[in-house]
């Protein structure tokens, strides 16, 4: 007899989406519009439109004010209104202010504010102001369905101040974020008692390729509203005029690489090493294939690797904006012979991007431009499409970048790296951290080190901020214009999501206290409030993050990883020689 | 170049500049008949006291006083131009009185254990990233507990497997001191493995009074004896970065103070005559 413990084959549908959609929900939806006229047999074998109801989405209900999601959330799914109405705010110059979102205005304190920490500052870690916790006029919380919400105390004299539009019965609004992996675009909210199909990215997936209608649709919407302002903000089509991006537009394809839930299996991953973690990245083009287009990343990042002898070699990684193949495709055109791609991408978490046909970018792009520029390209300083200086991402010592890449680190915007070679564990970047936030340090000077490098146990500030989704009352919110992801200690229902979903255990869940060092408890069954805390890289302080300019030796930096040049400066300036990167081909 | 570099080689000659002019300036205020000792006496009083405001900031690092980095640079080249407005105050000669010569020695102190400071915090963190686990100071002890406590139990149950009693007289004899506390703090702070290679070295000339059971148990002992010696390494590294600075601010408060002591006195002798 084997002696081995057996466990039934995990499946796509083990863990449904949520325990209460039952077949009489399910039943139900399959007679609404479109669900009811879709053609059964286009969904063969075993993913069925009543499996995909029944796992990959659930009913929820909103009351008058319920706020859905708010511009700037992090999601994965997409709505679609079942009964009620809902107002979608139109933003631009008078959109709805955070704190009536439960948002908390990111306000600085004022100078006075900045010296009274001197004697104000509790010697107990943790304590809060009560009476803060007691409510804003302005908000409601309630508990509908076992989940909380936040909701506007009065929708008439919103629907009065706002500009909002009405999302009706029968449509579908989030397709964006679910498919592009970016953030909310707009704040949603209930006017009347409504219910929602909220369907997750895999069910929206499954039905957009059965049904021609619905593909059509979302398709049509996402292109619109998502894709138009991307490829218009995108350095290579700048100059282009309107009917030139209307025809990118019409003509991009785009593509979905790699898991929305990678900060699960993450965890596993980083244990096992490099190859594995490649196989476990799901190849966006190869290298040695020819490019049928130009990809541009839209969310997530990518790692570029080279073949190199039995193994392969990570040569960097794109962040989002950033363009692969573009090389390629102008050296087949100049010589005429299509070339093959020089280097491998691949998703790393997860990543979409839009690809552009080869033959649209010559005729809008190589067509017009300067061929001897284009053909001395290498050794120019700049580029030749879009002008701008061009970044190079040799002179990092390639362990270092794939650390970097294996590690996910890339993912943050302000990553916080020490050079141990300068620094001299003093801990004066704990001790400032913790005297700006409630006698409890942020993070901790502890994490893998590579070379000389340490990657601390900070909130990294991502790009891809899994912590945010599923936050119930979104009071982890990255801010639209500082990029920081913090979280609003008033709406935090302590419950925990955000730290267990992030991966790189950035977020603790502290008890709070009192003025008198006392844990504050509810008022019914007696137990600790509880709070989510982590980095908000000294958002309300001034002059920055307090760690940073703590460091008397410059020894510690935050770092936007997607800045390669910033990065290269600061990792080669105590190198004497450069390090180049040896890959196979160059 | 790279930026560290490229920020020594400016500040260094900045350095070198304000002590030529200061120099200068010393030799043209004294040809002019001017009270040079009391200009140069507040200059480095102002000076001192610049430098010892860095501790308050570090206090303060919620105010926006501008980064520690900064401060620490400030620091530096100040520190060292001291020496020469030092210099010039007590006329390059060393002073009589008694409360002079306590407050150069003070001075004394604080410069040089200024600079010997910096040369440590330069060197020391690069040494301590090439060997043993990047641990917590405060940590140390508990890692050196537990690496002691598992060689104990390593020794007793060879003892309670062997019939002789080799591995636990040279476990009593050699290993339970070497284990008991951190050791050889000036060879670890003088880069020699010493201490760590005769151990070795003893251990292996020991293997020929073993069996071949116990010799596995003597190779275990061989890699804690090792990883006890990269703690210790550690430790004595770390524990220099730190306690430096236990010469360096109390002086420098004891250095103030005479200071202040002195201006008074110094004041109230020459009656206000500027
Ligand atoms: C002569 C007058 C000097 C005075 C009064 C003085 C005073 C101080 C004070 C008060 C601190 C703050 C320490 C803390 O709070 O952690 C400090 C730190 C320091 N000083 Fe000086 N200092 C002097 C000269 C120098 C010189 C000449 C150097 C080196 C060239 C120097 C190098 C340093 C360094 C490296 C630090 C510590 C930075 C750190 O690692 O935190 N000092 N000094």
């Amino acid at each position: 007899m084997p002696t081995f413990e057996s466990i039934q084959r995990p499946e796509r549908w083990s863990v449904p989406f949520s325990a209460d959609m039952s077949d009489k929900r399910v039943d139900r939806i399959l007679t609404v519009e479109p669900f009811r006229t879709l053609d059964p047999k286009r969904f063969r074998g075993k993913v069925t439109l009543r499996g995909i109801l029944k796992n990959d989405a659930r009913l929820l209900r909103y009351g008058p004010g319920d706020i859905v999601v708010r511009q700037g959330d992090w999601g994965n799914s997409v709505f679609f209104v079942v009964s009620g109405l809902l107002r979608a705010d139109l933003g631009a110059a008078s959109s709805l202010p955070g704190e009536v979102l439960g948002r908390q205005k990111l306000r600085r304190k004022s100078l006075f504010e900045i010296l009274a920490q001197l004697w104000n500052n509790p010697a107990d870690p943790e304590v809060r102001d009560v009476e803060s916790y007691r409510t804003d006029p302005r908000i409601g919380t309630r508990e509908v369905d076992s989940q909380t919400r936040i909701y506007l105390q009065d929708v008439s004299a919103v629907l009065d101040k706002y500009r909002t539009a009405t999302i009706a019965v029968g449509q579908f609004f989030g397709e964006d974020a679910a498919l592009g992996r970016t953030p909310r675009q707009a704040t949603v909210f209930a006017e009347r008692s409504t219910e929602l199909l909220e369907i997750r990215w895999q069910g929206l997936r499954d039905l957009m390729r059965r049904d021609d209608g619905i593909r059509a649709h979302i398709d049509d919407v996402f292109r619109e509203r998502g894709l138009k302002w991307f490829l218009m903000n995108t350095p290579i089509f700048k100059h282009l005029d309107k009917d030139e991006i209307a025809e990118v537009v019409s003509q991009a394809e785009f593509d979905t690489a790699g898991q929305y839930d990678w900060a699960e299996s993450f965890k596993h991953l980083v244990k096992q090493g490099i190859e594995t973690n490649l196989e476990h990245e799901p190849v966006i083009a190869e290298e040695g294939h020819h490019p049928n287009g130009v990809i541009i990343i839209r969310s997530g990042l990518s790692r570029l690797s080279k073949r190199y002898e039995h193994g392969h070699r990570t040569i960097g990684y794109l962040t989002p904006g950033q363009i692969y193949g573009l090389d390629e495709i102008i050296d087949g055109w100049l010589s005429k012979t299509p070339k093959p791609l020089s280097a491998s991408l691949r998703a790393i978490g997860i990543a979409t991007v839009v690809v552009i046909p080869t033959r649209l970018i010559e005729k809008l792009l190589l067509e017009n431009a300067d061929r001897r520029r284009l053909a001395k390209r290498g050794k120019d300083a700049r580029d030749p499409l879009t002008n701008s200086p061009k970044i190079d991402t040799t002179r990092i010592n390639a362990d270092f970048v794939d650390f970097l890449v294996q590690n996910r680190y890339v993912n943050g915007t302000a990553t916080m790296l020490i050079d141990m070679d300068r620094c001299t564990r003093c801990d004066d970047c704990v001790r400032a951290c913790a005297t700006a936030h409630d006698n409890n340090p942020r993070f901790l000077r502890r994490g893998p080190i590579q070379n000389n490098i340490m990657v601390a146990n900070a909130c990294m500030h991502c790009e891809d901020p899994v912590c945010m989704i599923e936050c119930p009352t979104g009071a982890i919110q990255r801010r639209v214009e500082e990029g920081q992801v913090t979280i609003n200690d008033w709406t935090c229902v302590g419950c925990g999501v955000c730290a267990s979903n992030c991966p790189y255990d950035a977020i603790c869940i502290v008890e709070v206290r009192h003025d008198g060092g006392d844990f504050i408890r509810d008022d019914k069954k007696h137990a600790p409030i509880v709070k989510a805390t982590k980095c908000d890289l000294c958002a309300d302080q001034w002059g920055g993050p307090a760690c940073q300019r703590a460091c008397p030796h410059d020894a510690l930096v935050r770092m936007d990883m997607s800045d390669i040049p910033k990065l290269t400066d600061w990792y080669t300036r105590n190198v004497a020689i450069t390090l180049r990167v040896m890959t196979s081909g160059s | 170049m790279q930026k560290h570099n490229r920020h020594r080689i400016r500040n260094l000659s900045l350095l070198v500049v304000s002590a030529v002019v200061l120099w200068l300036l010393h030799g043209l205020a004294e040809t002019a008949l001017r009270d040079t000792a009391r200009l140069s006496g507040w200059l480095l009083f102002g000076m001192i006291v610049f430098l010892a405001a860095y501790n308050v900031r570090k206090k303060l690092p919620f105010l926006p006083l501008g980064s520690s980095a900064a401060w620490l640079q400030f620091h530096i080249y100040v520190g060292l131009l001291t020496a020469v407005v030092f210099g010039l105050h007590i006329g390059w000669r060393l002073p009589n009185g008694g409360l002079e010569t306590l407050l150069a020695s003070l001075y004394g102190i604080v410069f040089v254990s200024g600079v010997a400071g910096l040369a440590l915090s330069r060197s020391l963190a690069k040494r301590l990233t090439t060997r043993g686990n990047e641990v917590m100071f405060e940590r140390i002890p508990v890692y050196r507990k537990r690496i002691a406590s598992e060689v104990e139990t390593i020794v007793l149950t060879s003892l309670d497997t062997s019939e002789s009693t080799a591995i636990a007289q040279f476990y009593a004899e050699r290993l339970r001191p070497y284990f008991s506390v951190t050791r050889n703090f000036w060879h670890h702070l003088l880069q020699s493995n010493r201490p760590r290679f005769a151990l070795l070295s003893e251990m292996k000339a020991y293997h020929r009074f073993l069996n071949d059971d116990e010799r596995l148990v003597m190779l275990d002992l061989e890699d804690r004896v090792a990883a006890k010696d990269d703690l210790d390494y550690q430790h004595t590294l770390q524990a220099t970065l730190k306690y430096w600075l236990f010469v360096h601010i109390p002086i420098t408060y004891a250095l103030v103070a005479f200071a202040v002591f002195h201006l008074m006195l110094v004041s109230s002798f020459a009656g206000g005559a500027w």
